[in-house]
């Protein structure tokens, strides 16, 4: 502590020098920040099934193909399932294309059980069940288009030759997803002249330990058919969504180490500037009495504070922008519920410490292992 | 009189790429305590080099410095440094205050690596300045001081761990001669009124005038040993 006021003048000698370290810090620890918290939101929509012992059924020729009705009758009476749901991907906006967003039909009697994560109001479930133009629209996008109960909307489809007009119903709670609009797959069938065929089944299973033996025999029993089937648990489901984009984690983690290895780099060049300006001082630190350790560790403490102020403003900063910015918005639905967590922040701040090491520790040896003579010769 | 200082047989060389440079060769000398020692002598007749090795900053090559009966010519790096604050006060050509600290605040450096507490530190810094005449200027940075003004902190961070020994390299080398007047009264006074050993090294024969003694060196030996040092002269050429 009683250093502290030496480490801290000596830290903000060059207040230009040291705001604009601080500042390049900060901006690269908010672009990490932000990287990391997109892998994170991610995972977190991966991860909003988890536990839900549900499992998706896709033909196994790609996404884009359809199964057949018949399917899910034999889907439901393998063992241990207890319900099933066709699912459809109807990919419509709402007036102009920019307003996408993920839109589904979905058997309205089976939704409550095979989405029961999805909780909506006794009184709002009713209704939407009985309203084939129903739909049951999260919170997210409630506020973005300024939906309320009662309300009519009309979806412009780019997928099928039909605009869904629908009447919002119901506005559903789910921990991770607040940005998912579904109604009735009667209203779909009807629109499109009972198609047949649909793009998912879901199933529920009774027992999360059944999980994978359940996955594997509803795919071994339309191995040999005409339609078979590839069953993927929502966390597979979403990851194989989100793989679609490519690699997102690698090129992410990628990029976040080039950034940090980059300001290590620059945070060196300038801790080095800042320490062979302080030659002779630090050689009368020595004649005075600092041993080569007490040098170390001020002149380290001081790099390694620079770094983490820097760190800190990045993240803690990313985490207050965030707040205050509608990604959902400006991503046109792509990132739902988006912030940097504690977790990030803490990731971000042990990162900027291991900069400050990092960067300092060559300058602050060298100062360290200065010959007293040499550095006094260099103005005395 | 005691010993202080005892330089037995002392030979300093720099190696400079291929070339080996002999500074000291062969040095013997006894200062007692309670001396102000002036050196003079020509650029590189090793004058600063035989300040160093008392101070504990440099090592000789052969020989032995004792300072207060220890050899410090055997000390590690740790306990040199660790002696270094307890026993050596320094005060350079160039003043080498930290600019970014008060006047107190550089007075106080060579504290912070005592056991002293806080309010015992201030009491043992504004002594210092006190004793420099500065009590008033404490809060002042070296920017807002004259050059004499700042050789006067550099003497109150010299004397305020109460050293054995106070080394002076050029102390009014860069000063006008009303500040260079003021500071070696200011040294004559610790000497004479606090006893307090000083060594200064200096080209200047007004600065040397105030010393007790002087010792006149020429590429590394001592040409002229002055009345009242303890005999040992030159070994060799």
């Amino acid at each position: 502590m009683k250093f502290s006021r030496l480490i801290l003048k000596n830290l903000f000698r060059n207040k230009l020098r040291a705001g604009l370290t601080v500042a390049l810090m900060a901006s690269i620890f908010f672009f990490v920040a932000t990287l990391l918290s997109i892998l994170d939101n991610f995972e977190q929509a991966a991860n909003a099934g988890e536990g839900k012992n549900r499992l998706g059924v896709q033909s196994a020729i790609s996404l884009a193909d359809m199964l057949p009705y018949a399917h899910e009758e034999k889907i439901r009476r393998i063992e241990g399932i207890t319900e099933t749901s066709k699912l459809q991907w109807v990919g419509a906006y709402y007036k102009e294309q920019k307003n996408f967003f993920a839109n589904f039909a979905v058997d309205a009697d089976k939704m409550e059980r095979v989405w029961d994560d999805y909780r909506v109001p006794d009184d709002q479930r009713a209704a939407f069940k009985q309203d084939r133009q129903g739909t049951i629209v999260g919170p997210g996008l409630a506020e973005r288009f300024g939906w309320k109960i009662g309300d009519r909307i009309v979806l412009t489809g780019t997928i099928f030759p039909f605009n869904p007009e629908l009447n919002v119903r119901g506005i559903y709670e789910h921990a991770v997803d607040s940005a998912s609009l579904f109604f009735q797959m009667a209203y779909f069938e009807q629109a499109l002249g009972d198609p047949g065929q649909v793009g998912m089944f879901w199933v529920k299973v009774a027992d999360a330990d059944r999980m994978a033996s359940v996955s594997e025999e509803i795919d071994a029993l339309f191995r040999n058919s005409e339609y078979p089937t590839e069953t993927f648990t929502e966390k597979e489901f979403q990851q194989q969504f989100i793989s679609m984009i490519g690699n997102i984690k690698l090129l992410f983690t990628t990029v976040s180490l080039c950034a940090i290895f980059m300001i290590v780099l620059l945070g060196a060049i300038t801790m080095s500037m800042s320490a062979r300006e302080r030659v002779t001082e630090i050689a009368v630190l020595r004649a005075i009495g600092y041993s080569r350790g007490a040098i170390l560790g001020l002149m380290l403490t001081e790099f390694v504070l620079l770094a983490l102020l820097g760190g800190a403003a990045g993240a803690f900063g990313a985490n207050v922008f965030y707040r205050f910015i509608d990604m959902t918005k400006l991503t046109q639905g792509f990132l739902v519920n988006f912030g940097v967590s504690g977790p990030t922040i803490l990731l971000c701040v042990a990162a900027a410490l291991g900069v400050g090491l990092l960067s300092g520790g060559l300058p602050a040896t060298r100062s360290a292992n200065l010959s007293v003579v040499d550095g006094l010769r260099k103005v005395v | 009189m005691t010993a202080l200082v005892t330089i037995d047989n002392v030979h300093k060389s720099y190696q400079r790429d291929e070339f080996e440079i002999r500074v000291l060769n062969g040095l013997t000398l006894e200062v007692p305590a309670g001396d102000f020692l002036a050196l003079m002598g020509p650029s590189g007749s090793g004058k600063s080099t035989l300040l160093n090795l008392i101070a504990g900053i440099d090592r000789p090559t052969s020989g032995r410095v004792v300072v207060g009966g220890k050899e410090i010519s055997t000390l590690g790096e740790s306990k040199l440094a660790s002696w270094r604050a307890r026993h050596v006060g320094f005060i350079f050509q160039m003043y080498n205050l930290i600019p970014v600290l008060t006047a107190y605040e550089n007075v106080e450096l060579p504290l912070l690596l005592t056991r002293l507490t806080r309010k015992e530190r201030r009491s043992h810094v504004e002594a210092a300045l006190g004793i420099v005449g500065l009590g008033d200027r404490m809060q002042h940075y070296p920017r807002q001081l004259s050059g004499g003004q700042e050789q006067r902190v550099a003497i109150a961070r010299a004397i305020v761990t109460d050293p054995t020994i106070i080394v002076a390299d050029e102390p009014t080398g860069d000063l006008d001669a009303a500040s260079a007047h003021e500071i070696l009264d200011l040294l004559q006074n610790l000497n004479r009124e606090f006893t307090k050993t000083i060594m200064m090294v200096t080209h200047d024969p007004r600065a040397a005038e105030r010393a007790r003694h002087v010792l006149h060196l020429d590429k590394g030996v001592l040409i002229e040993q002055v009345e009242g040092l303890v005999p040992g002269g030159t070994s060799e050429a």
